[in-house]
């Protein structure tokens, strides 16, 4: 089937009015979510806004475009790039639109084909098909020259936009039955970091196109302007240009993904409707392989308690999603940061103890990390001298992923910069702030734990927020200032006459000093974390 | 021989008052059961019995030891299953165990060999290997009472041990608790399941609104009424709230 554009055209008896019900759902739901708290409305007010004057500009650029050479190229990148986020908007919000769950509507009597309709019109309401037809009329009015064009121009964009928006549903519905299960959630947990790291690459990207200019897109955009949507974009230029069949092709294309999508999300719709949920269904995991107690690598780690732990928390840093996703970001940015400045030139070679720090926020809010599985921990600490075992195998399993990896992004930097007299004091630096930010660490774990809500994208419970923000930012602040004299020796000794001479003692000089703070930090942390296990366990149990 | 000492014992969060002083001596060696409705303050009794909540006022000694100033002695002698609480989910069973028993000290030869015994009592042997997160609500409950054995408490408090569990499962923790406390060993637990609190326990305490309102052997506190659950309405004066009167439209005959 075709998608109607207009809810009052369909024939079909029961449709009309079920399109219409949808859309004061959809409405009301929009309503009532705005009706909960002055906040979430002026968010969302405020949202409404910027996204119009962005939308504003953008268009404004889009019309100033109109006779550039390279124009299609643009348009057709544009239009793509609101596609792929179209797609990926339902996996970082799957909860975010309530009309989008068809599980909801599974206790209803309805046929599929009916709900599709009303489903698709209904999503056509919002500020994000706003954006995009703004977008889609800009990109028209950037590239259509003569009547004709004009004509496919209106063509093109309702094409595009229903594309787009029935690209969300499918990608959605597709998904629901992944988002119900405990994989699947794990996966979404661990896309939010697609975007960390994503935004990097565009930024990087950017940057290049800067210095080069739009020629640098006419290959990509070649490929671009026969995918759909950007394809009915492509069709509206290649009227301009008299190919009147290359744009009937480009427009035929977009037209049978339309027909696709909408037949593929029609088809898993029926599926969510008529199967049970994936939740309730048994993880088919097969038998995995008989391992008995420790095995591997983990007989490498030390007997007692330090080995335990250690093994836990190098387990977590695998096996749970929130857990490594901040890894995952912290060892990305950690990485990108000092070697995507030294490729491009503009970067200092003390951009390396990046890497440190964004891997010593790692020991923060180690029991948050927990959750309320902290009682574990607590029924077995009973004394100050098991509180440091504690806290002390916790620091020795984050060393044993950053003190090689810190080393190893430090020595990348220093060869990309080819200053290798450097490398020394910078790996002290390095060295000293992760003593630094390990012993602040330990120290707020103990005295300002805060709850990781394991489920969605949040990573501090309500009313928490403040106390995280104190912890996390006193924290690197306190232990900026701990480096104090590592980095006066530092400087000292890069501007005293003869000083570079010894700038090696650095390295050996930042170790120990590290080594001393982290030590002295888990010292300060035992006492409190010993004395305070009810309230810590109270502070991480929320959410 | 008492096992469990609780003197003048209150908790308060905000204004609400979940525990009103209690006072409560609990014989060693006998099963025992701490029944009421939900709300009554049970959870917030055992947690600060067990030292996971910090108590307004109060003490409370098991063993012979306070459980404030010297968890060294006590903790080594308690196993504890919370309710609401989570585990370390994303480890297996085994692993669960293992990272448990290690954790209290004990040698590791040794965990393996209790948790391999417990897992295939506790019929988990076949699932020992799945990761806690993707357990049942009854294999999870088994899962948490084995890390609570491991390293043979002396007594034992398990918070809501049968809330949401198979009648297998259930049939199953059943049998291996009777078994514990045939060998001596203390057993407490909370529940607002009458029937099973009788059929189970040697001794019981009746918790409303933070206050205890009757404790002894199961036939004192039953005195002359028929059975616990009545015994337990008149305690909390529940008795003749009759629902019958309205809703006289329900039978299931159409709209």
């Amino acid at each position: 089937m075709s998608a109607p554009a207009a809810p009052a055209s369909t024939t079909a008896a029961p449709a009309p009015d079920l399109v219409a019900t949808v859309v004061r759902l959809k409405l009301s739901l929009l309503r009532n979510g705005l009706r909960q708290s002055s906040g979430r409305r002026a968010a969302y007010v405020a949202s409404a806004v910027l996204t119009l004057v962005f939308a504003a500009l953008l268009l404004l650029g889009l019309v100033a475009l109109r006779g550039h050479a390279h124009a299609v190229s643009l348009v057709v990148l544009l239009v793509a790039v609101f596609a792929v986020g179209w797609a990926v908007m339902p996996l970082f919000f799957p909860g975010g639109d309530e009309t989008l769950d068809p599980t909801r509507l599974v206790m209803l009597p309805l046929r599929p084909l009916p709900l599709v309709r009303a489903l698709l019109v209904a999503s056509l309401v919002g500020i994000g098909p706003l954006l995009t037809l703004l977008v889609l009329a800009g990109s028209v009015v950037a590239v259509a020259h003569g009547a004709a064009a004009w004509t496919v121009g209106v063509l093109a964009v309702a094409l595009g936009l229903l594309v787009c928006v029935a690209l969300a549903r499918a990608v959605a519905a597709a998904n629901i039955r992944l988002l119900t299960s405990r994989k699947g959630r794990d996966l979404a947990v661990l896309s939010g970091l697609v975007i960390a790291v994503g935004v990097q690459f565009v930024n990087f990207g950017v940057q290049r196109l800067g210095s080069s200019g739009l020629g640098e897109l006419d290959p990509t955009a070649a490929v671009l302007r026969w995918l759909p949507p950007a394809s009915a974009v492509g069709a509206v230029h290649s009227v301009s240009e008299g190919d009147y069949g290359v744009a009937a092709a480009q427009l035929a294309v977009s037209a049978a993904a339309l027909a696709l999508l909408v037949t593929a999300w029609a088809r898993s719709m029926t599926r969510l409707m008529t199967s049970p949920d994936g939740s309730t269904l048994q993880a088919a995991e097969p038998a995995a392989q008989k391992r008995r107690g420790r095995a591997g690598p983990a007989r490498l780690l030390p007997g007692g308690r330090t080995g335990t732990v250690m093994e836990r928390s190098l387990r977590y840093v695998w096996r749970d999603p929130k857990t490594k996703a901040a890894w995952v970001t912290s060892l990305a940015i950690g990485l990108i940061v000092p070697v995507f400045n030294a490729l491009q030139g503009t970067g200092s070679i003390y951009f390396a103890c990046f890497a440190a720090g964004m891997l010593g926020i790692q020991m923060y809010n180690q029991f948050g990390q927990d959750t309320s599985a902290f009682w574990m921990v607590a029924m077995t600490i009973s004394s100050t001298r098991d509180a440091y075992d504690e806290l002390r195998a916790r620091a020795l399993a984050l060393l044993l992923i950053t003190l090689p990896y810190a080393t190893a992004v430090t020595v990348l930097t220093t060869a990309l910069l080819g200053d290798w007299a450097k490398l020394p004091e910078v790996l002290g630096l390095s060295l000293a702030l992760l003593g630094a930010m390990l012993a602040t660490g330990a120290w707020t774990s103990a005295r300002f734990p805060y709850s990781i809500p394991q489920e969605g994208y949040k990573n501090v419970a309500p009313g928490q927020a403040g106390l995280a923000w104190i912890a996390v930012f006193g924290g690197m602040v306190s232990a900026a200032l701990l480096c104090a004299p590592v980095i006066a020796v530092t400087i000292w000794l890069n501007v005293s006459e003869g000083g570079d001479a010894w700038t090696w003692l650095l390295l050996p000089g930042g170790a120990v000093y590290g080594a001393g703070v982290t030590l002295l930090g888990l010292r300060l942390a035992a006492p409190r974390t010993a004395s305070r296990l009810p309230e810590i366990l109270s502070a991480v149990s929320k959410g | 021989m008492t096992s469990v000492r609780v003197r003048n014992l209150w908790k308060r969060f905000g204004q609400q008052v979940a525990v009103a002083g209690i006072d409560l001596d609990l014989p060693s060696g006998k099963f025992i059961g701490l029944v009421g409705p939900n709300g009554a303050g049970k959870t917030t009794t055992l947690s600060m019995v067990t030292g996971l909540l910090r108590p307004d006022q109060g003490s409370v000694e098991v063993v012979g030891h306070d459980v404030w100033r010297d968890p060294v002695e006590v903790k080594a002698r308690i196993g504890v299953l919370p309710e609401g609480l989570r585990l370390f989910e994303r480890l297996s069973g085994r692993e669960l165990l293992s990272y448990s028993g290690r954790l209290r000290g004990l040698p590791g030869a040794e965990v393996d060999k209790r948790a391999t015994q417990l897992l295939d009592v506790l019929d988990l042997a076949g699932a020992q290997h799945k990761l806690v997160v993707d357990y049942s609500t009854g294999m999870r409950k088994k899962i948490g009472l084995a890390a609570a054995l491991l390293h043979n408490p002396e007594v034992l408090f398990l918070d809501e041990p049968f809330e949401g569990v198979d009648p297998v499962s259930a049939q199953i923790i059943r049998g291996v608790l009777e078994r514990y406390t045939a060998s001596g060993a203390t057993v407490v637990f909370s529940s607002h399941v009458m029937e099973l609190v009788e059929s189970l326990c040697d001794w019981v305490a009746v918790m409303a609104a933070g206050r205890i309102r009757a404790h002894g052997t199961l036939e004192e506190v039953r005195g002359a009424a028929p059975s616990l659950q009545r015994a337990f309405l008149e305690l909390v004066g529940a008795q003749g709230r009759d629902t019958g009167s309205d809703l006289d439209w329900l039978g299931g005959a159409g709209r």
